[in-house]
């Protein structure tokens, strides 16, 4: 049980047309589903600059969810192509550098795909309860306080 | 000053003894400036090449806090972090690096009395060690200072052979130091030191400072900065290699909404960063004007306000260079221009 | 040699150029550094050795240096690469820069030490340019380069071999060393935003301290804004001051985008960026 987390904080980085609208969706029909994730609205998935992910590592995530449009669903056409070609790179990156790969998520969820947000948000939330608390980056954020 | 002698043996025992009481021990080797676990692993060679960086850091972080707060219902408090005194004994170090913190002192006690500075100069011991390495980049007499020169040391070891040294005690710091240590010590050979002393091969002078200064005065818009500022690249390897380069940057990082700290962070005068104003405007906009910063702050700036030159030869700079940008040539050139 | 004098001499006599970017030998015979010559007369110092280590090509999106005019530069097949990569990524026209190729037989890996299978650097090892694929005109001969052990290829196994939480603690403490003087972001000829991630403020994303948060993300960022980019020339490495090994970094992020996407970084002006560009086939075993 030590090593179970029972209420990470999960930040979840989605597209304003598909996924949002998605989650939306959940909200509308009444579908429930675990409640730690934060959800931050970004126009595209072309507009998550990797640098968000890693800020909100810093700042005590414990999981990051990213997700938009399918493929060819892109509101603006091929948003999420580029995206999904640096997430290519960054995933792995981070799975280098030592951030396991258990806490950074990335899924497509349409503006109907209400039932598939809930899966997705249940199904990663459990991934990183299991994960436990980030340790390591609780580590290095003890500087910033006195006596941390 | 006192002199003494120490076998190589009982200089190690010593050592060990630090170590036992929980003192830090800094000690030049293939890494850098590092504390060492054990005292086989003491740099006590003179003729070692210089570490890629000096001391400098143990004295001056590269990054410390200098402030915490804490945002409260309707006011912020303040905590202010106390630097941990600590003795930290510097071993052999050259005295071209050692020469640093009677340079760095002026500036961090003019003004405003850093106690950051302050506090851990206190509580370090530094024990100098003569120097017999001397490269192409080497010219510290050429700034008033020599492979013997005992100017910021507490201590300063000349190897007189290979099992024993010669011990200058130049300090009442060093003085107290030795105290607890007096049976390791034999009574000195004066002669015999200032005939090692004698026998080091000085790097060549290759400058007079007080001329550069006087040209540096007088050519603030020389054409010859240009040459420099279209080679050097911008970064602060330079700066923060450098003994005696003390300029930071202050930065707050917050933790959370309510709490965070505030950073006192190396800043090197090459970065174009350094100077840029809120408003967006750079008075140092150009590499040239930049690096001729760098050399009047070391030649005649800092001279002129304390009356030492901000360099202390060791030649770091030019040696890690990624562009060979060489200070040592520089101010040859420029005191060739004289 | 003298052929380097006599090209660069006969550019700028005729005025085909502006300013030739070269080498020049300096301190003892196993130094070299770059060198800017605006008049025939200054060419006569440049060489080509075994030591001429810089990437010059980092000097083309330099201000100082732009103004000068049109650029000659003397470059080794790697820091071809990087010419035509900033040519990928419109940062200099082909015609703007007059480049001098040098068929090189590999470079040492630092000042100071003999040229051999031991010292040879890491990037020679597995060169496939050794003859420049972008040239105005090419100096010197193709010899045999000595085969050492690639031992920066064997670390990257070892670090893939570990366990996430060991892979990050091997890391921060490589990150722990970094003093933040950005030698890696200025000597880097890639490195060419006019404001760095790092320097910005409002917001600020990487935090300028070198603290063990600080310096992770900025390794972090920087290894990935120079993924399907760098093009290995390992200059950031070689001028570490603390002598990070960033290879690590940045050699893993270009196995990967050679097994994933095919693609080598700086090979043809005519290929558009990894970055810039997309496939509708691309990888996507990882999405949800």
């Amino acid at each position: 049980m030590e090593n179970k987390n029972q209420d990470p904080k999960i930040i979840a980085f989605v597209c304003n047309w598909c996924t949002y609208t998605g989650a939306d969706l959940a909200g509308t029909s009444r579908l429930k589903y675990q409640p730690n994730v934060r959800m931050i609205k970004l126009p595209c998935t072309g507009r998550i600059d990797p640098v968000f992910i890693i800020k909100a590592f810093e700042k005590g995530a414990d999981g990051v969810l990213v997700s938009g449009c399918h493929p060819g669903d892109c509101h603006y056409n091929a948003g999420n192509f580029h995206a999904r070609r640096r997430w290519i790179m960054f995933h792995k990156l981070l799975d280098y550098l030592g951030i396991d790969e258990n806490r950074l998520h990335f899924s497509w969820v349409s503006a109907s795909e209400g039932k598939k947000f809930v899966d997705v948000v249940n199904a990663f939330t459990n991934k990183v309860k299991a994960q436990g608390p980030f340790k390591k980056y609780e580590k290095i954020n003890k500087e910033f306080v006195i006596n941390g | 000053m006192e002199e003494k002698i120490i076998s190589k043996e009982n200089l190690l025992k010593l050592c060990s003894d630090l170590l036992k009481n929980n003192v830090d021990v800094i000690t030049p080797g293939e890494k850098g400036y590092v504390k060492i676990k054990s005292e086989n692993e003491v740099g006590l060679n003179s003729k070692a090449k210089h570490t890629k960086a000096s001391f400098k850091e143990y004295i001056f972080p590269k990054s410390e806090p200098i402030i915490y707060y804490k945002k409260n219902q309707n006011e912020v408090e303040i905590i202010e972090p106390k630097v941990e005194e600590k003795t930290t004994v510097i071993f052999g170090a050259k005295p071209c690096d050692i020469r640093s913190i009677n340079i760095l002192s002026k500036i961090f006690n003019w003004d405003y009395k850093d106690e950051f500075f302050n506090v851990r100069a206190k509580n370090t011991v530094l024990i100098g060690l003569m120097c017999e390495y001397a490269d192409e980049f080497c010219f510290c007499t050429s700034v008033n200072l020599s492979p013997t020169s005992t100017n910021g040391s507490d201590i300063f070891l000349l190897p007189l052979d290979e099992n024993s040294f010669a011990v200058r005690i130049v300090t009442e710091k060093g003085t107290n130091f030795l105290k607890a240590y007096e049976n390791y010590l034999t009574p000195g050979n004066p002669e015999k030191s200032k005939e090692v002393e004698a026998g080091v091969k000085q790097p060549e002078k290759v400058f007079d400072a007080e001329k550069v200064k006087e040209w540096i005065t007088g050519n603030f818009e020389n054409e010859y900065w240009n040459t420099i500022g279209k080679m050097c690249l911008g970064c602060a390897q330079c700066a923060f290699v450098c003994p005696v380069c003390h300029c930071f940057d202050i930065v707050d990082e917050d933790y959370n909404y309510y709490e965070g700290r505030r950073m006192k962070n190396w800043d090197g005068c090459q970065f174009d960063m350094f100077t840029k104003h809120a408003s967006g405007h750079n008075p140092r906009n150009d590499q040239s004007k930049r690096y001729r910063q760098r050399i009047s702050h070391k030649f005649k700036y800092y001279p002129d306000k304390f009356n030492e030159i901000l360099c202390t030869g060791c030649g770091r700079c030019s040696r890690g260079c990624p562009v060979s940008v060489d200070i040592k040539g520089i101010v040859s050139e420029i005191y060739s221009k004289c | 040699m003298d052929d380097v004098k006599k090209i660069a001499k006969e550019l700028l006599t005729s005025g085909k150029v502006d300013a030739v970017i070269g080498y020049i030998r300096y301190g003892n015979d196993k130094r070299t550094k770059p060198f800017i010559a605006q008049k025939p007369e200054e060419v006569e110092n440049f060489v080509i050795n075994k030591y001429i280590l810089n990437n010059l090509a980092v000097y083309l999106t330099r201000k100082e240096v732009t103004k000068l005019g049109k650029i000659g530069i003397i470059a080794k097949g790697c820091d071809v690469k990087s010419i035509v990569a900033l040519i990928q990524e419109s940062q200099i026209k082909r015609e703007d820069v007059y480049i001098i190729g040098v068929n090189c037989s590999g470079v040492a890996q630092d000042y100071d030490i003999e040229f051999s299978a031991e010292t040879i650097a890491g990037k020679c090892l597995s060169c496939e340019v050794r003859t420049p694929k972008l040239f105005d005109i090419t100096i010197g001969t193709i010899e045999d380069i000595p085969q050492g052990e690639d031992k920066k290829l064997k670390v990257i196994r070892q670090v893939e071999a570990m366990k996430p939480e060991e892979r990050w603690d091997f890391f921060e403490e490589e990150f722990d060393k970094c003093i933040k003087c950005y030698a890696c972001r200025q000597a880097c000829p890639l490195c060419y935003c006019e404001q760095c991630i790092v320097d910005k403020s409002i917001p600020r994303w990487i935090e300028s301290s070198a603290t063990k948060r600080g310096n992770f993300s900025w390794n972090l960022i920087r290894a990935f804004h120079l993924s399907g980019r760098c093009i290995g020339c390992n200059e950031c490495e070689r001028v570490c001051p603390m002598d990070i090994p960033l290879s690590l970094l940045n050699r893993k992020m270009a196995m990967i985008t050679k097994d994933d996407f095919n693609y080598v970084s700086g090979m043809d002006v005519n290929t558009p960026t990894l970055i810039g560009s997309f496939d509708l086939k691309d990888n996507e075993d990882f999405i949800e």
